[in-house]
């Protein structure tokens, strides 16, 4: 049990860094979701708190609730490529790996069939974070052939709808008529269907999110991940803005991201009939424990 | 011309097995104690298309890798390979080493004036059979053709003992995981059938490699005469 | 994915020295693939990752119905060069030990993630079975790319012939795992001279394997979250500053051309060094590597026969390099000759570099696009040292 080993003995723990000791003893390793989770962030200390992200980034914001979604954080690593996100994902107090340029779903590939053979009874949770171009275009095949493959971790494009750390090219993912860099009269294709690419290619669970909401972005995040454990490849399609490169105020960042929900990122959630089946079953049995732990505490009101 | 290597080199058609001839001469004389190693040339591997191996064989151990290019021995599968230009090295006898052996299968003689002045000058024997009528005859199979080829030459420079080729043959063709003696009965019926088959396809190789082992005795290497032309 | 449905066989597992250098031995008659995959199936590899590319398939087919019969855990075709390189990068992360092997283009292809292999401390064992990369293409056995991997900071050792590639192959695990080595092992040998080509190899008992990979024994422990030091420590520090990032970048990289020169050691423990030297006394040396070296041996061998005073060297680690075995062997010598299956040279550059007199090296007898080196162009060499008239008609 990895807890085990992040945990210092009480003689050690004065010669670690602080930041470690806090971590093992407020962070959310070994908790619950209801403990540690997205409901009660700012009442136990995340894994993520410091990042270099523009002021008003979304992406950071996404990349906050993804940690605090965490079903298992102590038995998560993560991969990603270069790109803004992973300037956060990087100083995040889980395991990441960062690998060259858009090979994140080649390397979760070895990585998760390389656990199963080692930890063939436990759950270690592999999840890639990249960016669109990472995603879909400079690692395109490399996404595409793990979903062919049906390896079994969760995807999750970060879709700013441009190269942010590269100083703002057009990506495939950019909306058509954009004008980036790269695409000085306009973007001439349509932007990539990546959920319809996913779907198509053997993904059992897709999501596609504008994260406004915290709740259904952290449960997309946990059944995205649950599900892959046991059944296939999952993605998560998340619209993470670039208020830089598309110019949005920063305090017209979350509104942006409203006005999203009904253009170009719809809520869209796709599972097949094994996800589904997954996914009753696990929510069913935290349902069922939730109520026997309230009816146990009605009892003691009683009492 | 006997030697302590020879340098061999094999010119046919993609699926004349000319590798398959490489290999089994390579697996006689590994049975027979001596040293070989091949190589196999492949073009794109079409029927029809060049196909060139490669055979050194040697009392000694053998360090040198690669294509020959400058062979003691060359052997022609195909008539075409000379008069059609279907071959890697041209012309076929580009590289040979003095007092050398050349082969050709062919129904008639395929030497061309300034072919027989270069050959002579370079002391060479070429012996010309048609080795496919041989293998249409005896196994009645075009198939055989390489085996024949392989005969006659085993015939003329005598490396290897029949025995040492019957090994090697069988290996190719049954495999080291078939063992002729017990065993068999627990091959279950459709591997059995699929054995019988190929122990009477053995057994006619055998036959063609016999034949043209016969027919090599009439040549006299040392006898300083260029063309030896074989009625099969 | 079920564990439970694989074939499991019964080995002795036995250390490296006893495997390499006790282990009992039989002979085999059989190809370079056939070797190289033999090796492969007493290293105890955990997952082998295959990406077809000629010749260099030969070996993965084999490779996968090693995997088959149960001598390797995982294994899959991955979608094509880069993929498979990223592919083992990331097992490696886990702890599992891992092989591929790929030719030419498929090596440039993946070598993004190759050369990024050291500094991620991946110790996989990569075989490389040579071909033609430059336009116009080939599938022929030109070396040219070890001229771009052998700056990668990954060891590349050069095998001569069928029982190098055993041999090589089977040490390039060892090595790779050693703690004061932890970066990746290439295994060189030409295509279809030697992959498609039969000799003599004595083998290991197939029933005996290498130890298996050991996580925990590393400098940078496998990212598993199951060994200490946890990585919970949340710094990323490379983005602190660019000074950070220059030195950072700095003593890193530095550590892995220490862990490459470190390898040595290993490399005579377990290869009997990086060089070989026949008749060092000679006026005239023949150095080479790989299928080059075997043609240079057979050189060495006529020029014996003719009294010739003639020496070899075959050059077994292309790095780390043998600057100073090198220069010892050669402090006498009159003329170098270097063979070479490439066009620039690249052993030629740097064995001229490991002398003081570079003056006395003969660039060539170079042969490229994959053709064969004919012994008789490395004879015309000797003669034209020695100051011996030939006229060897070539």
């Amino acid at each position: 049990m990895s807890l085990k080993y992040m945990t210092p003995t009480e003689q050690f723990k004065k010669y670690l860094p602080k930041d470690y000791v806090e971590l093992v003893d407020y962070g959310p390793f070994g908790k619950s979701q209801d403990e540690a989770g997205v409901n009660n962030i700012g009442q136990f200390k995340e894994v993520l708190e410091e990042h270099p992200m523009c002021s008003g980034c979304l992406m950071a914001y996404f990349i906050r609730v993804f940690f605090a979604a965490l079903p298992n954080p102590e038995d998560t690593v993560t991969l990603g490529t270069a790109g803004c996100g992973r300037l956060a994902i990087s100083q995040a107090a889980v395991p990441f790996i960062y690998g060259n340029y858009g090979d994140q779903n080649a390397m979760a590939s070895g990585l998760s069939r390389a656990f199963r053979l080692r930890f063939p009874d436990k759950k270690k949770d592999v999840v890639t974070l990249a960016g669109d171009g990472g995603t879909m275009d400079i690692g395109f095949s490399m996404t595409m052939h793990s979903w062919i493959r049906g390896e079994k971790f969760t995807t999750i494009m970060l879709d700013n709808e441009v190269y942010g750390n590269t100083g703002g090219q057009e990506s495939g993912m950019s909306p058509q008529g954009a004008i980036l860099k790269m695409a000085p009269e306009g973007k001439k294709f349509e932007k990539m269907p990546a959920t319809e690419l996913a779907k198509t290619a053997g993904c059992v669970y897709v999501v596609r999110i504008s994260p406004t909401n915290i709740k259904k972005t952290a449960k997309s995040i946990k059944r995205a991940i649950l599900v892959a454990r046991e059944v296939g490849p999952t993605f998560i399609h998340v619209y993470t803005s670039c208020n830089i490169e598309y110019s949005i105020p920063t305090e017209e960042v979350f509104k942006d991201a409203k006005d999203q929900e009904k253009d170009r990122f719809s809520f869209e959630e796709y599972m097949t009939d094994e996800a589904r089946e997954v996914i009753e079953r696990i929510e069913g049995e935290e349902k069922k424990a939730k109520k026997a732990k309230k009816g146990a505490r009605k009892e003691e009101v009683v009492s | 011309m006997e030697k302590k290597r020879y340098n061999m080199r094999v010119s046919g058609l993609g699926g004349q097995g000319v590798v398959t001839t490489a290999h089994i001469l390579g697996s006689a004389m590994d049975n027979a104690g001596k040293y070989a190693s091949l190589v196999p040339f492949f073009g794109s591997e079409k029927r029809m298309a060049p196909v060139e191996a490669y055979v050194r064989a040697s009392t000694d151990p053998i360090y040198e890798v690669g294509e020959v290019v400058y062979p003691d021995i060359i052997m022609i599968y195909h008539p075409q390979v000379i008069t059609h230009g279907k071959s890697y090295t041209m012309p076929f006898y580009m590289g040979l080493k003095p007092n050398s052996l050349v082969i050709i299968n062919t129904d008639r003689d395929v030497l061309e004036p300034e072919d027989i002045r270069v050959l002579t000058e370079l002391k060479a024997t070429v012996v010309q059979f048609d080795a496919t009528e041989l293998a249409l005859k005896i196994a009645g199979t075009e198939l055989a053709t390489n085996m024949a080829m392989m005969g006659m030459l085993l015939g003329l420079i005598k490396l290897v003992s029949m025995e040492n080729i019957e090994h090697a043959v069988k290996e190719r063709f049954l495999g080291t995981s078939f063992v002729t003696s017990g065993g068999t009965a627990a091959l279950d019926s459709a591997i059995e059938k699929k054995f019988k088959k190929k122990e009477k396809l053995l057994s006619k190789n055998m036959e063609v490699i016999s034949k043209t082992f016969e027919m090599a005795d009439s040549v006299d290497l040392n006898s300083g005469k260029l063309v030896f032309q074989l009625a099969v | 994915m079920s564990q439970n449905a694989r074939p499991k066989l019964e080995k002795k597992i036995v250390d490296a020295g006893y495997l390499l250098k006790e282990a009992p031995r039989t002979q085999q008659f059989i190809t370079g693939a056939q070797a190289m995959a033999e090796a492969v199936k007493r290293a105890n590899v955990d997952m082998a990752i295959a990406y077809p590319i000629t010749p260099q398939s030969e070996v993965m087919h084999l490779v996968g119905d090693i995997y088959a019969q149960g001598h390797i855990k995982e294994y899959y075709r991955a979608e094509e060069e880069l993929g498979t390189m990223s592919a083992i990068a990331g097992a490696a992360r886990a702890g599992v030990r891992m092989f591929t092997a790929t030719s030419g283009p498929g090596l440039l292809r993946g070598l993004e993630a190759i050369a990024s292999w050291p500094g991620h401390r991946i110790p996989a064992v990569l075989g490389v079975l040579t071909r033609v990369v430059n336009a116009p293409l080939s599938i022929q056995p030109d070396n040219i790319e070890i001229a771009y991997l052998m700056h990668c900071g990954a060891l590349v050792l050069h095998a001569e012939n069928q029982q190098d590639t055993f041999d090589m192959t089977l040490a390039a695990f060892a090595i790779a795992e050693k703690v004061d080595v932890y970066i990746p092992v290439a295994v060189a040998t030409e295509g279809f001279f030697v992959t498609h080509a039969k000799g003599y190899v004595n083998t290991t008992p197939e029933d005996m394997a290498l130890t298996p990979i050991d996580p925990t024994a590393a400098p940078v422990p496998a990212m598993d979250n199951e060994t200490p030091p946890a990585r919970i420590q949340r710094d990323a520090p490379v983005q602190k500053s660019n000074f950070m990032s220059y030195l950072i970048h700095a003593v890193w990289q530095q550590e892995i051309w220490d862990s490459n020169k470190r390898s040595m050691k290993y490399i005579y423990e377990y290869l009997g060094g990086p060089i070989e030297v026949q008749d060092p006394e000679a006026d005239v040396f023949v150095v080479a590597s790989g299928c080059a070296a075997a043609q240079a041996r057979e050189a060495h061998r006529y020029a014996q026969e003719e009294g010739l005073s003639v020496g070899f060297i075959k050059v077994r680690s292309i790095r780390p390099f043998p600057v100073d075995e090198i220069r010892e062997a050669v402090k006498n010598a009159k003329k170098l000759i270097v063979p070479e299956h490439n066009i620039i040279g690249w052993l030629c550059k740097e064995v001229k570099a490991s002398i003081p007199n570079s003056g006395i090296v003969v660039e060539g007898p170079r042969v490229y696009g994959g053709m064969t080196l004919p012994v008789e162009l490395i004879m015309a060499e000797i003669y034209n040292a020695l100051g011996i008239e030939h006229n060897m008609k070539l």
